[in-house]
């Protein structure tokens, strides 16, 4: 165990892992400008369940008064709904926080870094529904 | 204790509907079927198989007569055949507001079908898109998934309070048997397809109930009643039959299609509009 | 369609010859033949084949490779998967805010999308590749190399079109579904069908329904290409065998090409329980066949739709970024030094 310890702090294993984040890295780096931050307050009018990721709609509130209308990119919304939540856990009208990007082209568009409510609570935490071990149970591995 | 023949097929969910249906429907060739399809492995009606529709209700749902297509270049290719539809009763029951809306739609086809930029099409415009489509049945679940865009839909068999959390494309599906007939119940639509070709629409609150029987051994009935209070005055039906594809070696070829749109959709972001096609190389 | 035959034998008799694996079994089980004393009976279809119908999950953080680090480590003892788990999670969590502002776009949303399960494979093997037994997919063949190479070059610079960017993001194919199937971030969910005469793969990612007939037809002529390929199965014990040919040249399965062949067989190993095993043969672009097993675990599901090219506003971002980036190059080059 020490050795392996060791190993894996020298290293910093962080495998470049299975594919996905190397999806989501590049697809992202191409729409939203790392030198754009945006941090917004807003009133969710719709979400988008759809996939590979959702989208939230967002009317935000400028100091003059003036309402922008926000798009905010989030992950794979089928995730969400095996935890147990459903088109209506985040209905029009809640007020939301994003933390994120801004799109290359300028655009109301951003990607939804940290999404939270306004008292700091994560959006879509808790509700863990399914009960499925992610573990790979295979003991018979060998077996034909 | 089920009927087994087509009496049980005619039971009627609501009494406005049998009504309704009472009045517009006349007997059927398949209202007392004389066939019985063999058992599948768990004792219920053996479905399986590759299934078509045939006419042109891809086009129009309700009867026309032959007209020009909407693309010029394409000529005869692109125009639209005659048929004599397939809407018990002869027209879809539109509100007055969304029979205008439907001619808007048919104005704005090119732009406003769905079909056109491949999205998945929804139930019942998957069942008679000109495509093949394959049912493979298990006690639990009946998969049928649509040669069109690779569009797929579980049905799940025996959970009638099974809700679905969010609204989709394809809807959500809950079958039983009645006798020899497959009846599904399809909810929760996102109301973002289409009937056909020719505009006919419905909303969110879309609700279809399919029925599948079989005429013969290579042939279904197909009906589907469609319920929608935001739409449509009344439910009113739809009904086909299904040809089983009969080619030796009969598979669903690939028609993922959004190669086939990206120029549509993406092609005044290329670098160089006006260049470049998709497909395979 | 010979070629392609005897191409398949070639496989057989390659993952057969190669160390100490026996035919039909996944080379590198040698160790892990102990698992083999637990047997265990599938139950069958009423037609009497084996069933591996369900909803299968199969995620893990296992990789595909084994880290250089733990080069000639076949097996992680408990303790040292429970602390690579952590360790593991912790370096992977996207809710962590350091490494600056690309990392940040980079690690892209919130913890809770994410879905790449939590643990090991539970044989605690350090790779999901298990031939060669090092752990570690062949080299590419040089033509392929510079292929991917040349992939990789496109896929840096801003988007010229939408054919410049990989097939996920197109929506074309799931990137874990392949075939072969791949653990990935999220959506590791299949579901099994079977009927007499097929299987059907149904894969959440994205929709893709793989209807795999079992009695025996040719595959399709070799001039029809298809993303996913054309599969065709067979029975070996109680093992499905689905072998996969006919893909396209912009297939890219980690660099492969259009004369990708994969074997992939599936194993009922337990009440909830599917053994994955795929072999891929592709000789234009490995040097050698290479295999890698893992496990997927029964999952209540259900499997949700993936509309995913219907709402595909990250293609339309991608290029409206990729068009305000040209602009800003050219900017930049106006204003250059000269």
């Amino acid at each position: 165990m020490p050795k392996l310890a060791g190993v894996i702090a020298g290293a910093g294993l962080v495998l470049a892992p299975a594919a996905a984040p190397v999806w989501a890295h590049h697809a992202f780096a191409a729409e939203f400008d790392a030198k754009k931050p945006i941090r917004l307050q807003g009133m969710v009018t719709k979400m988008e369940w759809i996939n590979p990721h959702a989208w939230i709609h967002l009317d935000v509130k400028r100091p003059d008064g003036t309402v922008e209308k926000w798009m905010i990119e989030g992950g794979t919304p089928n995730t969400l709904l095996r935890r147990g939540f459903t088109k209506n856990s985040v209905l029009p009208g809640t007020v939301i926080v994003v933390d994120g990007y801004q799109a290359k082209d300028g655009s109301l568009k951003g990607n939804g870094r940290d999404l939270t409510f306004p008292d700091g609570r994560k959006l879509f935490l808790g509700s863990s529904g399914t009960g499925a071990p992610k573990d790979g149970r295979d003991p018979a591995e060998a077996k034909r | 204790m089920r009927k087994p023949f087509g009496c049980a097929r005619n039971a009627i969910a609501t009494a406005a509907l049998g009504a309704v249906l009472s009045l517009a429907v006349q007997p059927a060739a398949g209202q007392a079927p004389a066939y019985k399809a063999p058992r599948g492995a768990e004792g219920k009606p053996d479905l399986n198989g590759i299934w078509q529709a045939l006419g042109t209700a891809h086009w129009d749902i309700e009867g026309h007569a032959a007209r020009a297509g909407a693309v010029v270049a394409l000529g005869a290719a692109g125009a639209v055949p005659a048929g004599p539809g397939v809407v018990e009763g002869g027209q879809i029951p539109y509100q007055p507001w969304a029979a205008e809306k439907r001619k808007e739609n048919l104005r704005n086809w090119l732009a406003a079908d769905p079909e056109i930029k491949c999205y998945m099409p929804g139930v019942p415009r998957a069942t008679y898109m000109p495509f093949p489509f394959q049912i493979v049945q298990t006690p639990k679940h009946v998969l049928m998934t649509y040669e069109f865009a690779g569009a797929s839909r579980v049905i799940h068999m025996d959970r009638p309070d099974f809700e679905s959390p969010i609204d989709t494309w394809m809807g959500h599906s809950r079958g039983r048997w009645e006798g020899e007939t497959l009846v599904v119940d399809v909810t929760s639509f996102n109301g973002q397809t289409w009937f056909d070709r020719a505009g006919n629409f419905h909303s969110d609150a879309l609700r279809v109930v399919e029925r599948y029987s079989a005429l013969s051994r290579d042939a279904l009935r197909y009906e589907a009643t469609i319920e929608d209070p935001k739409v449509f005055t009344r439910p009113w039906r739809m009904s086909m039959p299904l040809y089983r594809r009969l080619e030796k070696n009969a598979q669903l070829m690939e028609f993922k299609c959004v190669e086939f749109v990206e120029e549509l959709i993406y092609g005044h972001l290329r670098k160089q509009p006006g260049k470049g096609p998709g497909g395979l190389r | 369609m010979s070629h392609r035959f005897l191409a398949s034998l070639g496989v057989l008799a390659a993952v057969s010859l190669a160390p100490a694996p026996v035919a039909g079994q996944t080379p590198a089980a040698k160790s892990k033949k102990t698992a083999a004393a637990k047997t265990w009976t599938p139950p069958r279809t009423p037609w009497g084949q084996p069933d591996l119908q369900g909803i299968w999950d199969f995620a893990t953080i296992t990789p595909m490779e084994r880290p250089k680090e733990l080069e000639g480590k076949d097996v992680l003892t408990a303790e040292e998967a429970s602390e690579f788990e952590q360790r593991t999670l912790v370096q992977r969590n996207p809710d962590r805010r350091d490494g600056g502002s690309q990392a940040d776009v980079g690690r892209a949303y919130n913890q809770f999308w994410w879905d790449y399960g939590s643990k090991v494979i539970g044989t605690k093997r350090t790779s999901l590749v298990v031939d060669p037994p090092d752990g570690r997919i062949p080299p590419l063949a040089p033509e392929a190399r510079q292929r991917s190479e040349a992939r990789a070059a496109v896929a840096r610079l801003p988007a010229a079109g939408p054919e410049d960017r990989n097939l996920w993001e197109r929506c074309i194919l799931g990137g874990n579904a392949g075939p072969p199937m791949t653990p990935g971030a999220y959506n590791n969910n299949v579901q099994l069908f079977q009927a007499p005469g097929y299987v059907v793969i149904l894969n959440e990612m994205i929709n893709d329904a793989r209807i795999v007939p079992l009695d025996g037809r040719p595959h399709l002529a070799p001039d029809i290409r298809q993303w996913r390929g054309d599969s065709r199965g067979r029975w070996e014990d109680n093992t499905l065998v689905v072998d996969t040919t006919n893909f396209t040249n912009q297939t890219n399965f980690r660099g492969a090409g259009r004369n990708l062949h994969v074997v992939e067989r599936f194993t009922r190993a337990g009440a909830d329980t599917l053994l994955y095993e795929f072999t891929i043969d592709d000789p234009m672009t490995w040097t050698r066949p290479w295999s890698a097993a893992f496990p997927m675990t029964k999952t209540p599901g259900p499997i949700y739709e993936y509309a995913c090219h219907e709402g595909n506003y990250g293609m339309f971002n991608i290029l409206t970024g990729a068009r305000a980036d040209d602009k800003a190059a050219e900017e930049a080059a106006k204003k250059g030094t000269r």
